[in-house]
């Protein structure tokens, strides 16, 4: 019984959406408390799920022999769901307030409710095709959300966001088939699954799949060379960028990432190999590469954008030290990580919306006028930088120790790339504090007179992510707990 | 007792916080005040009276420790009275008492009185913390915190000039500290923990065979600290940080905040890695090699600045490689030198800084030659001045003779071959350069000859009047400086024992 729970969660959210178009609300509030309403109660039921913790499969829909839509809760699926749960109600909260002044309103809110049911999909795939399935839904299904404004920018946004998913997705399916064909199952296994009496001189060619897989689902991470779209889409609605393109998707990319490395391929075929030394250069770069642009950019989300792709490679790098310290460290950033740009984005966000201004040159003194959401904003970019206390020292803390622990001259250059990008993330995400709150002798406050706070369902998502953030910046252990005996399933610590 | 530890940290970063939240809503309000009104005096120094007391009795009254959550596994947010953490708590109490009687005179007329009060006391309230930290960690949050609550007074002033050198504070500091996280990343894995303790707590079975990668670490992880000692090569924040900021900042800044780069490297080295992991290798002559051309460039940069406040920011970037250079031998006299400089260029250093804000404030003048002729007109100033710059370079009876005679005669006494007659060649050479750009002032100041004369009268008329407040800590300092130098057994001996512990030998005092 507990195993339907699964697919009622998938589904809820899904069927909410479709149904909104058919419902005829008397007043905007109606279809807020409607929608509200519907995303709290599928939280609760998965937060029911987690603490009842299913056993069994649940099988959906089967294609063929092993080939079907199977669903399961596994450790590090569980912590993917749970962070979704946390994040959607007050996400949505946001998305009211920040929506309710721009066009076509229903239909985003359409589209955004069902992302919901499609990350969890994610989350809870038993095998490797149930998790492309989904993760294909989440592309298209977040192509209209992109576009939404419809302005020529817009378009031309959604359509790179599409050529760059489906690519990506192209190559995931190339080494999908791959263990299809050498795994004795389909179904992620801690420790891989690839039988090592069929892979006996072909290892590689198994090698350059992997390589082609890990970069296909990257793709959504934003890995370098990969890494244009998002910036590019962040001209959709700002709970897009926030919660897609800063959470959901990117952290589905780094999520079925992890899942190929550690549950399919196995890292016992990949540690120590060339693969593993590329895809550690390629993320140490992006780490890099992300934070550089950021620094360069003038324009605040897309600044934000250029940040995530850098944090993103934090994760992935985590994930490619193939050693279950290394897993652990890449989830805690994921958690920590989700948290610290959900604040910054809905701040960014809730800047524009309240007084159309985009540019950082544009944000002076603006802590006197927006007090509320600049203080957060500050939160969340000494979080970013890795003030000890906050919860990005945590997760940089040990993805290092994971990276130290390792040996690999690489993971060591990683350290250090983790640090230059500390340092940069640093300079870009300051100057902005700094600009709120010290305009300097000559500033004008007139200029700022049409400028308001937020309101509460701005804030309300604001304020927990910013309380989320020193809660497992002071108090840790719990979560860290949470993750150590996921990764040690698959080996010691 | 251990509760009491933490009052003098937490009870100043409160009264930070409040300060800095009535100062904003103030501001948000329009209703900004100018200047420093008696409430705010009260506030301000009661607070810091209670806090300094509490924080020396602390110090002084055994080894207190406490111990809060744990941050990251296994590391919790730890306190302890050691004889480091003694020795620097009880400067920068000492300092900070001076400074504010200056600080709350010297602020009478500036703008945003409140906020930079606010930062003020959270400063001193991290300051504690960081002296008292008893383990990597707990320092190295501390020591973030040091950095974000002393960039605001940096660019208190809010002109262009002064917030791009804030900026650049911001960055050199972040810059250093995440070189010594670096470090503390590699230390966590090769040490049995990250508690101080004297001697180290290398694991050296752990590091064998990776002694390449481990001794890398530490020479960045002894780069980023040195960042806020102002050694060579990222010295270049003082010169633009410094006398930018207002001169009660500038002061503290100069004597004790680079000082935490100072104890940061002490804790790091001597307290965690253990001197006998480094003796002899390249990490140690590195270190050698750059904190005595530290301590010559940076004389040679003074000597050549023209505005005052810059030649005392290149004058510090030279006198805290002394200690630097001190620390750098592991040999137990020259490291009693390096303790004592830290207590006397603090002071020294402190009481020079006050001077220039008094020329600031006072006389509107920064550059060295518009100081002729004021000997006249501040005679008891000039007087403590001049007792302080005796003091930097070194003349006895003055403190900085005791601290560069004990430096000279450790690095002879070490075995660093080259090093230990170079040391003290270039810390003489340095000693004279000090003289040929503190001492100028003094002789035109007294003796202006005929144009200075004339100088002075032209603009007499732009003097305010140097209040009492102002003027009281400078003469306490300058007495002191040459006090310490006639009575400093007591400081000696404390110096020398700490020092013996560290490196593992029998009290030498």
């Amino acid at each position: 019984m507990k195993e339907v729970m699964m697919l009622i969660v998938v589904i809820l959210p899904i069927f909410t959406g479709i149904l909104l178009p058919l419902l005829f609300f008397r007043t905007r509030k109606g279809m807020w408390i409607y929608l509200e309403t519907a995303v709290c109660v599928n939280s609760l039921l998965v937060l029911w799920m987690l603490l009842h913790a299913p056993e069994g499969t649940l099988t959906v829909f089967r294609f063929t022999g092993n080939l079907s839509i199977t669903l399961r809760l596994d450790g590090i699926g569980a912590v993917f769901a749970a962070l979704a749960a946390l994040l959607w109600p007050f996400a949505m909260l946001y998305s009211f307030e920040y929506m309710k002044s721009e066009k076509n309103e229903k239909s985003f809110l359409l589209f955004y409710v069902v992302t919901y049911g499609i990350t969890l999909g994610v989350a809870l795939a038993e095998n490797i095709l149930t998790m492309y399935f989904f993760f294909e839904m989440l592309s298209l299904v977040t192509l209209p959300l992109v576009m939404h404004e419809r302005t020529r920018e817009a378009v031309h946004a959604s359509r790179m966001y599409l050529y760059y998913m489906l690519g990506g997705a192209a190559f995931a399916f190339i080494g999908m088939t791959f263990v299809l064909a050498y795994g004795t199952t389909s179904t992620f296994v801690a420790g891989g699954v690839l039988d090592m009496a069929r892979t006996g001189g072909k290892t590689d060619m198994l090698l350059l799949i992997y390589l082609l897989c890990f970069c296909g689902f990257s793709v959504k991470t934003a890995m370098w060379p990969f890494s244009s779209w998002l910036p590019k889409a962040s001209v959709a609605p700002t709970p897009v960028t926030a919660l897609l393109h800063a959470v959901a998707v990117v952290n589905t990319g780094a999520f079925a990432a992890m899942r190929v490395t550690y549950y399919s391929f196995g890292t016992e075929l990949l540690r120590g190999t060339w693969v593993q030394s590329v895809i550690l250069i390629l993320t140490v770069f992006t780490i890099v590469y992300g934070c550089s642009r950021a620094l360069k950019e003038t324009h605040l989300k897309r600044r934000l954008a250029w940040s995530t792709v850098g944090n993103m490679s934090y994760i992935l790098f985590g994930a490619a030290l193939m050693t279950p310290a290394g897993l652990a460290g890449a989830m805690a950033h994921m958690i920590c990580h989700s948290f610290m740009k959900l604040c910054s984005f809905f701040c960014a966000g809730a800047i524009m919306h309240k007084t159309g201004r985009n540019y950082i040159h544009e944000l002076n003194g603006f802590g006197r006028k927006m007090p509320k959401v600049c203080f957060f904003f500050s939160i969340s970019a000494f979080a970013l930088t890795g003030v000890p206390g906050l919860c990005g020292f945590v997760s940089k803390w040990y993805l290092a120790k994971a990276a130290v622990e390792n040996g690999n001259i690489l993971a060591y250059v990683g350290v250090a790339g983790l640090l230059v990008s500390a340092l940069l993330t640093a300079v870009y995400m300051l100057t902005i504090v700094i600009r709120f709150f010290f305009p300097g002798k000559d500033f004008d406050s007139r200029t700022l007179e049409d400028v308001e706070d937020a309101g509460w369902m701005m804030l309300a998502p604001i304020g927990m992510a910013a309380a989320a953030m020193i809660c497992l910046g002071l108090h840790f252990g719990p979560v860290l707990e949470v993750l150590e005996r996921i990764a040690g399933e698959l080996g010691t610590l | 007792m251990d509760e009491l530890l933490l009052i003098p940290i937490g009870l100043p970063i409160l009264a930070g916080v409040v300060l800095l939240l009535s100062s904003f809503l103030e501001c948000r309000r329009g209703v900004g005040t100018i200047g420093v009104g008696k409430g705010l005096s009260i506030f301000v120094s009661g607070v810091i009276g209670i806090s300094a007391v509490l924080a020396l009795t602390a110090a002084w009254q055994g080894e207190g420790e406490a111990r809060l959550f744990s941050l990251l596994k296994g590391i919790p947010v730890y306190f302890r009275v050691d004889e480091a953490g003694r020795l620097f708590v009880t400067l920068v109490s000492i300092v900070w008492l001076l400074v504010t009687v200056y600080a709350l005179a010297y602020m009478k007329e500036e703008k945003d009185g409140k906020r930079f009060f606010g930062f003020w006391l959270l400063l001193y309230g991290v300051l504690v913390g960081l002296d008292f930290a008893g383990n990597l960690v707990t320092m190295y949050f501390f020591y973030e915190m040091m950095t974000l609550a002393s960039v605001p007074l940096v660019l208190h002033d809010g002109s262009r000039e002064s917030i791009m050198a804030a900026l650049k504070y911001l960055f050199y500091s972040l810059c250093g500290a995440y070189g010594g996280l670096f470090g503390i990343f590699f230390l966590y894995r090769y040490c049995d923990s990250l508690t101080f303790a004297p001697g180290g707590t290398l694991n050296l079975n752990a590091v064998q065979g990776q002694e390449g990668i481990l001794l890398t670490a530490v020479f960045v992880m002894i780069l980023g600290f040195g960042v806020k000692a102002g050694m060579l090569p990222f010295h270049a924040w003082l010169p633009t940080a410094h006398p930018v900021a207002p001169s009660p900042a500038s002061a503290v800044l100069s004597s004790v905040i680079v000082k935490s780069g100072v104890l940061a490297l002490l804790r790091a080295v001597f307290y965690i890695v253990g001197t006998d992991f480094l003796r002899g290798t390249w990490v140690q002559y590195g270190w050698m090699i750059l904190s005595l051309l530290t301590v010559f460039v940076g004389s040679l940069l003074a000597f050549r600045e023209k505005v005052f406040k810059k030649r005392l920011a290149y004058s510090t970037v030279s006198q805290v490689s002394y200690i630097l250079f001190g620390l750098s031998l592991f040999e137990a006299d020259a490291m009693t030198g390096a303790f004592l400089h830290v207590v006397f260029h603090a002071f020294v250093k402190c009481g020079l800084f006050l001077t220039a804000g008094i020329f600031l404030h006072c006389l509107h003048r920064q550059h060295v030659e518009e100081l002729g002729g004021i000997g006249k007109r501040m005679p008891v100033m000039l007087w403590s001045y001049t007792l302080l710059s005796l003091a930097l370079v070194g003349i006895p009876p003055a403190c900085g003779f005791i601290s560069k005679w004990y430096l000279g005669l450790g690095a002879l006494q070490s075995e660093t071959g080259i090093f230990s007659w170079m040391g003290p060649v270039i810390l003489l050479v340095s000693a004279l350069l000090t003289a040929g750009y503190l001492l100028p002032v003094s002789m035109k100041g007294f003796f202006p000859g005929k144009e200075g004369k004339a100088a002075e009268i032209m603009v007499s008329e732009e003097e305010t009047k140097c209040s009492f407040g102002m003027l009281l800590p400078v003469v306490l300092l300058g007495g002191t400086a040459i006090l310490a130098g006639i009575f400093p057994n007591p400081l000696i001996r404390y110096a020398s024992d700490f020092a013996g512990k560290l490196l593992g030998m029998k009290g030498l005092g």
